[in-house]
């Protein structure tokens, strides 16, 4: 396993839920720096979940593993991408055809 | 932080450094000395070096001959009146010498281990390892294995001792019987019925599915043999075993009728096509993402009856939707059941009884398992009427998440129907249950008496955990056991409900031993000092969850490895403390060390390193 090189550099991050779902929650980075949605089980709660709420979590950056693409995640993504296309055209034709 | 002095105690054999300044002459005591437990960091970035310091009980009494700064280790150039105390090795060293460290570091699998008064066999093995082995003689046809170890104090082992005490009655509390019956071929026909070993499943069922759940717009099942397990398949949300009772029979006693040779398999997305176990990521080829043989995972060779379940688009993430996916896919099972109950006994293939045995006088041990209980995907379904069924059981959400007490046989006779959530390598699917290695292991060890198995939710939020973490302790005083199990699926914040119920178990006096996937990714976020005794279901070579279904789950090999702890915990045995970085050869060792004292060797299972893989990802992963 490759040994991450700033894995050490750890910065607080700050967050607010803007999604609460009964499995997930999902949380927009203060600052416009990106959005993570995660399972339940990884968010430690104190309080019931509300949108709006703040939350903070410390991390490092993500640094890259290697140059090549993993063909099997491009093929995974490739498949996932093309099935949800096709559902979502489906879902909206069944929709159309209901009303 | 200054010391007390019990914490000098506990830290005798750790290095003397000062927490602060202290003058020429001083005496030294406890609270001069800085707490040991934080050296670790700082030796790692090099603000302390620990080269030739004396230990704690070496110094304490002893008269400073030079003034020094705080976070200054004590050595015997600034001390006088040094305690003379025979030290193995340089005290630095010495924790990577020790090689057991999370794992049991002695193991004692023999039979008629109670039941013997007094005479503990000591064997020291060399090596510099120091490690002491205590084990009760009387092993009978054990004692080849003993002159392996070491020549010891064989005289105690006379054959008068065993007879000297006559154990208490052992009790069948009750029966499970299983019946198999063999499927080679699954079709699709005009009717669903079973004939010889080939099963057929009505066509258009899938419709009654459909409308069987609000929620649920379509489903597909694919039948997937052998040649076809290279196919793209979207996240497994679970696997389960297709049984029936016989008769008036209930879930745990009786008669179970199961299908050999063939899984139900649940997968699914919503209208828009995201995975209904969205972090479950085990997409992929069927072949790529499955750890075969897990407890909870097919086997190699079995038929999969794979349905892939379309929910209203949204409702992935809510509990209504995998709860639809898995009640939709019920419908398919039930109705195999229902053919299954009819089915003639010349069909039957092999036949195979547990017995729930209790053993007044040995130790008495409970299994905790914690389920899933945050929600969603996040939940099980306890004590269904027909195994791993869907009629008749209650989410664990629903009830509160509150212990439950089952029986080892309703354990294994599928009282749980997992919803699963994540990760896919480390969550226990229904048929982990169904095959439960823990519950197998402890209930057929003749040297203690497990009276029952505790089920009790994971709730998201803390308050509540604590809520049920203390109804665990309660109902595990009330149950006056010797020792204790607790186990947990995954990692996340079911760790700290995990660690809770260390405390509460440890608190009330019982030993206490902690299963749970770690490694390096599930590294515990909590911990307390009854967190001493710990077993990690990891198997991966990383130490991460590789996304291979159930491959870091609990397998026999654990199991075993978590009965020798306990046992050793109850004769009173201290567990060696656990190294900083998460080390792989802990449990090598100990799985040799166990197969070297029962003579019988440990079976260690493949982890994803025998699945066909792409040469890039091994590279990046391993």
């Amino acid at each position: 396993m490759k040994e991450l090189q700033f894995g050490d550099k750890i910065i607080r991050m700050e967050g607010v839920i803007v999604e609460v779902h009964d499995g997930c929650v999902g949380i927009d980075l203060k600052g416009r720096l990106g959005y993570l949605k995660i399972p339940m089980r990884m968010l430690i709660t104190d309080y019931p979940l509300l949108v709006g709420q703040e939350v903070a979590w410390n991390m490092s950056f993500i640094e890259q593993l290697g140059p090549e693409a993993n063909d099997k995640y491009v093929s995974n993504l490739d498949i996932y991408n093309r099935r949800q296309e096709e559902m979502r055209k489906a879902n909206a034709n069944n929709k159309e055809v209901e009303e | 932080m200054s010391i007390t002095a019990e914490t000098a105690k506990e830290h005798a054999k750790d290095p003397a450094v000062l927490c602060c300044r202290a003058e020429e002459g001083t005496v030294i005591q406890a609270a001069n000395l800085e707490d040991p437990a934080i050296f670790d960091d700082l030796v790692d970035s090099g603000l302390l070096n620990l080269d030739g310091a004396l230990t704690i009980e070496q110094v304490l009494g002893a008269k400073l001959t030079k003034t020094c700064d705080s976070l200054c280790p004590l050595t015997a150039d600034v001390l006088e009146g040094v305690k003379e105390i025979e030290i193995p090795a340089p005290v630095k060293e010495e924790p990577k010498e020790e090689a057991p460290a999370v794992e049991e570091p002695q193991a004692v699998v023999a039979p008629a281990v109670q039941n013997v008064p007094g005479g503990v066999l000591k064997i020291h093995i060399g090596e510099g390892k120091d490690i002491d082995i205590e084990l009760p003689t009387g092993l009978g046809g054990g004692s080849a294995v003993v002159p392996a170890l070491a020549p010891a104090k064989a005289e105690a082992a006379s054959a008068g001792i065993q007879e000297a005490e006559k154990p208490a009655e052992e009790k069948v509390v009750r029966s499970l019987t299983r019946k198999h019956y063999k499927i080679t071929e699954v079709k699709r026909g005009p009717e669903t019925k079973i004939e010889g070993t080939t099963l057929y499943i009505r066509e258009g069922i899938e419709q009654e599915c459909i409308d069987s759940q609000k929620l649920v717009l379509d489903l597909k099942i694919d039948v997937i043999t052998p040649e076809q397990y290279h196919t793209y398949s979207e996240t497994i949300m679970d696997v389960q075993p297709i049984a029936c009772k016989e008769g008036e029979s209930e879930v745990g006693s009786g008669v179970t009728r199961v299908l050999d040779g063939v899984i139900m398999m649940v997968t699914g997305t919503d209208a828009n096509g995201v995975q209904i176990g969205e972090f479950g990521s085990s997409e992929g080829y069927l072949d790529e993402n499955i750890m075969w043989s897990r407890p909870g995972a097919p086997e190699k060779g079995e038929i999969f009856i794979k349905t892939q379940v379309t929910v209203k688009e949204g409702t992935n993430m809510e509990r209504p939707g995998p709860l639809a996916a898995h009640t939709a896919t019920d419908h398919i099972t039930q109705e195999i059941r229902e053919v299954m109950k009819e089915l003639d006994d010349s069909l039957v293939t092999d036949t195979g009884t547990f017995d729930q045995v209790r053993r007044p006088g040995k130790k008495k041990v409970v299994i905790v398992k914690e389920i899933m209980g945050q929600g969603a995907m996040h939940d099980n379904l306890v004590l269904p009427v027909e195994p791993v069924g869907v009629l008749g059981a209650k989410p664990n959400v629903d009830l509160g998440n509150v212990p439950i007490c089952v029986s080892p046989l309703e354990v294994l006779d599928g009282c749980i129907h997992a919803l699963t959530c994540i990760g896919p390598a480390s969550k226990e699917m229904s048929r982990h249950y169904w095959r439960e290695p823990l519950v197998l292991e402890v209930l057929h060890d003749p040297d203690v008496d497990l009276c029952g198995v505790i089920f009790v939710g994971s709730p998201q939020i803390n308050a509540e955990k604590f809520y049920v973490s203390k109804r665990v302790g309660m109902m595990v005083e009330m149950m006056d056991v010797d020792g204790a199990f607790v186990t947990t699926e995954g990692f996340g914040n079911n760790h700290i409900d995990f660690a809770s119920h260390h405390e509460q178990i440890g608190m009330r006096g019982i030993p206490v031993v902690g299963m749970s996937f770690c490694a390096v990714q599930g590294a515990l976020v909590v911990g307390n000092k009854y967190m001493t005794n710990m077993v990690d279901n990891n198997k991966s070579e990383s130490g991460i969850e590789n996304e291979v279904l159930a491959c870091n789950t609990l397998c026999p090999e654990d199991a075993i490895r978590a009965l020798a702890m306990l046992k050793n915990v109850m004769l009173g045995e201290d567990v060696a403390a656990a190294e900083k970085k998460w080390n792989p050869n802990v449990k090598s060792t100990n799985v040799e060390l166990i197969s070297n004292v029962t003579g019988k060797p440990v079976e260690l299972v493949k982890n994803e390193q025998s699945l066909p893989m792409s040469q890039k990802r091994k590279e990046k992963y391993d």
